[in-house]
C-alpha cells in the first residue's frame, strides 16, 4: 500500500482498519481522491460555503 | 373489488367511513400477508404486531364514539428502521447499534401517531442508510416484490418493498443521496424527497446534516400528499427545520398540467450518464404524456451530473465521518463491508476538499434556481437501469450509482420518482419531478396528472 496512505490512515486513527481491512482502507483513499477531484472549487476568493453563517437564526 | 391489502390509504379512509371495513380487520388482513410473504422479501426487520393491533382496536373505539382524527386515522404504516420508534431498537440495520432502544418518538412519528396512523413495525434499510444490498450484516436484505432475486433500491429499501407488496399503504424514508427515490424508482412506488427543512429530522440516526431528508413513500400520489400533510412543519428543535407554515399538499392534484412549463433534462441520461434503452424510451414518454395533457415541455440543460455527484459525496463522506469515526476507529469489523467503504473515505477528505465542495454548492443551486424561473418543474432521470440482480454484486455496484438523484440533495429541491414503465424483464422503470422550493405541492401536481394519464400505479408485482 502507498506508505502516504498508511501514514494518513494512521493519522486519522484508523490503525485497526488499516490493520484488518486493508483493501477498504486503499479503496477508501481512492475515493477520496477521485470525489475530491471531481469538485471545481470557485476560483473567485469571494464566493462562501452553502449553506451560509447566519447569526442569531436556528438556536 | 381490491383486494384489502392493495387499498391506498385514501381508499380505506373511504372504506372507514362507510363501515365496509375497520381498522382491526385492515390490520389482521396486512398481518397475515406479511407474515405468508415477508420471509421471501425481509421489508421488516421488527414487526410490531401487537401494538399494530392495539392500536387498530383503539383507532376502531375512537371512531366508533365519533373522534375521528382525519384522513390518516386508522391507516398502516411502515417505518424505517433508522427513525425512532419509542421503546423499539433503532438499529440502522447495523450490529453497531443491535440493542439501542428509542426512548422517544421521532418528530414525524409523534406527528403520525397524533394524525391516528398504525405503526406496523421497523423497516430495512441499507446500513446507516448509506450501504447496499448486504449479506453480512445482523439482518438479511430486502428484496425486490417484482422479482425477489433483484434488489428493491435503498437505503429505504423495507419502504419499498413493503409498499411494493402490499404490506402497508404508506412508509417513511429517508434520502441524503437518492434513497427515498430509489426504492421507488426500483420497487414501481412513489417516492418524494420534499424540501429541505419541510420535514423534522429530529430523532432520526443522521447520516449528513446538510443532505439529509425525511420523505413520504406510497403507492399513490394523492396518499403521498396526505402523508406529506401529515408529517411537514417547522421543528424549533430540528436547526435545518425551515419557518415555512405546512400547507394542503395536495391541493393541486386536480388542476393537470395545461400550461405548465416543464424542463426537460436531457443531458443526464443521454450524455452524463446514458440510461438503459428502455428507461430512455421511458422518459420520452413521460414527456409525451405532459405534452398530450397540455404541458410546455423543452429541453434544458443544468450542470453535469458527475459534478452533482461529485459534491454530495465529498459533502456526504466528510460529514458522515465527523458521525461515524469514533466507531470506525474501535470497532471497524461491526460494519458490513459496503458501508465500512462507503464511510471510510471521510477519513481521508481534507477540510479544504469540504468546504470547497460546500463553496462550488452555492454555484450549482443557482444554476438550478437559474432554471426553475423558467420552468415550473423539471423532469429528469431517476435511475438510469432496472435494478439488478441481489446475487450479482458486479452489475449492483456498476448500476447503482448511475442516477440523477443526488443534484437535488445537493439543491435541496423537492424531488419525485415514480413508476414510468416495466422493462421487458418486468422490473419497474421511473421518471423524477423536480420543484421549486418549497412548492412540493406542484411536483405532486404533475405527478398526478401523469399517474392519471398512464395508470402505472394499478400494476402490481405478482407475488399473489
Amino acid at each position: 500500500m502507498d506508505p502516504i496512505v498508511i501514514a494518513l490512515a494512521r493519522a486519522a486513527g484508523l490503525d485497526k482498519a488499516l490493520a484488518d481491512f486493508p483493501d477498504d482502507v486503499q479503496a477508501a483513499a481512492e475515493q477520496a481522491l477521485n470525489n475530491a477531484g471531481a469538485v471545481r472549487v470557485p476560483a473567485d476568493p469571494t464566493v462562501e460555503p452553502w449553506p451560509p453563517m447566519r447569526a442569531g437564526i436556528g438556536l | 373489488m381490491t383486494a384489502a391489502h392493495w387499498l391506498s390509504a385514501t381508499e380505506v379512509a373511504h372504506a372507514y367511513a362507510a363501515k365496509t371495513l375497520s381498522p382491526v380487520e385492515l390490520v389482521t388482513a396486512l398481518l397475515a400477508r406479511i407474515e405468508k410473504l415477508d420471509p421471501r422479501l425481509h421489508a421488516f426487520i421488527r414487526l410490531d404486531a401487537d401494538a399494530a393491533l392495539l392500536a387498530a382496536r383503539q383507532a376502531e373505539a375512537e371512531m366508533a364514539a365519533g373522534r375521528g382524527r382525519g384522513p390518516l386515522h386508522g391507516v398502516p404504516v411502515g417505518i424505517k428502521d433508522i427513525i425512532d420508534v419509542n421503546g423499539l431498537p433503532t438499529t440502522a440495520h447495523s450490529k453497531i447499534l443491535v440493542g439501542n432502544i428509542a426512548k422517544a418518538d421521532a418528530v414525524v412519528v409523534q406527528k403520525l401517531r397524533q394524525a391516528g396512523a398504525i405503526v406496523m413495525g421497523k423497516l430495512s434499510t441499507h446500513e446507516f442508510a448509506i450501504g447496499g444490498p448486504s449479506f453480512d450484516l445482523p439482518f438479511p436484505p430486502a428484496r425486490n416484490p417484482w422479482n425477489p432475486e433483484h434488489h428493491p433500491g435503498g437505503s429505504s429499501s423495507g419502504s419499498g418493498a413493503g409498499l411494493a407488496a402490499g404490506f402497508f399503504p404508506l412508509a417513511l424514508g429517508t434520502d441524503t443521496g437518492g434513497s427515498v427515490r430509489n426504492p421507488a424508482s426500483a420497487c414501481g412506488i412513489v417516492g418524494l424527497k420534499p424540501t429541505y427543512g419541510l420535514v423534522s429530522r429530529r430523532g432520526v440516526f443522521p447520516l449528513s446534516f446538510t443532505l439529509d431528508h425525511v420523505g413520504p413513500m406510497t403507492r399513490t400520489v394523492a396518499d403521498n400528499a396526505l402523508l406529506l400533510d401529515a408529517i411537514a412543519g417547522h421543528d424549533p428543535a430540528d436547526p435545518g427545520s425551515a419557518a415555512t407554515p405546512s400547507r394542503h399538499f395536495g391541493r393541486l392534484l386536480d388542476r393537470g398540467v395545461r400550461d405548465l412549463r416543464v424542463g426537460f433534462v436531457r443531458h443526464f441520461h443521454e450524455r452524463d450518464m446514458p440510461a438503459h434503452p428502455e428507461v430512455a424510451a421511458a422518459l420520452e414518454d413521460v414527456a409525451r404524456v405532459l405534452q398530450a395533457e397540455g404541458a410546455q415541455v423543452h429541453t434544458v440543460t443544468l450542470p453535469a451530473l458527475t459534478e452533482f455527484s461529485g459534491i454530495n459525496r465529498v459533502i456526504l463522506c466528510s460529514e458522515a465521518w465527523s458521525i461515524h469515526q469514533t466507531w470506525l476507529r474501535e470497532r471497524p469489523g461491526d460494519y458490513g463491508k459496503l458501508a465500512r467503504r462507503r464511510l471510510l473515505p471521510g477519513a481521508f477528505m481534507t477540510a479544504g476538499d469540504y468546504v470547497g465542495a460546500q463553496r462550488r454548492r452555492g454555484e450549482l443551486i443557482a444554476a438550478v434556481e437559474d432554471r426553475l424561473r423558467d420552468y415550473d418543474v423539471l423532469l429528469c432521470a431517476s435511475s438510469m437501469d432496472p435494478s439488478s440482480r441481489m446475487d450479482d454484486a458486479a452489475e449492483t455496484a456498476r448500476t447503482y450509482p448511475r442516477q440523477a438523484r443526488t443534484p437535488f440533495n445537493v439543491t435541496g429541491h423537492p424531488a419525485l420518482a415514480m413508476m414510468s414503465g416495466l422493462s421487458h424483464g418486468g422490473l419497474p422503470v421511473s421518471v423524477q419531478f423536480v420543484g421549486r422550493y418549497f412548492d412540493d405541492a406542484t411536483v405532486l401536481r404533475v405527478a398526478a396528472a401523469y399517474e392519471r394519464a398512464t395508470a402505472w400505479h394499478k400494476k402490481k408485482p405478482p407475488i399473489g
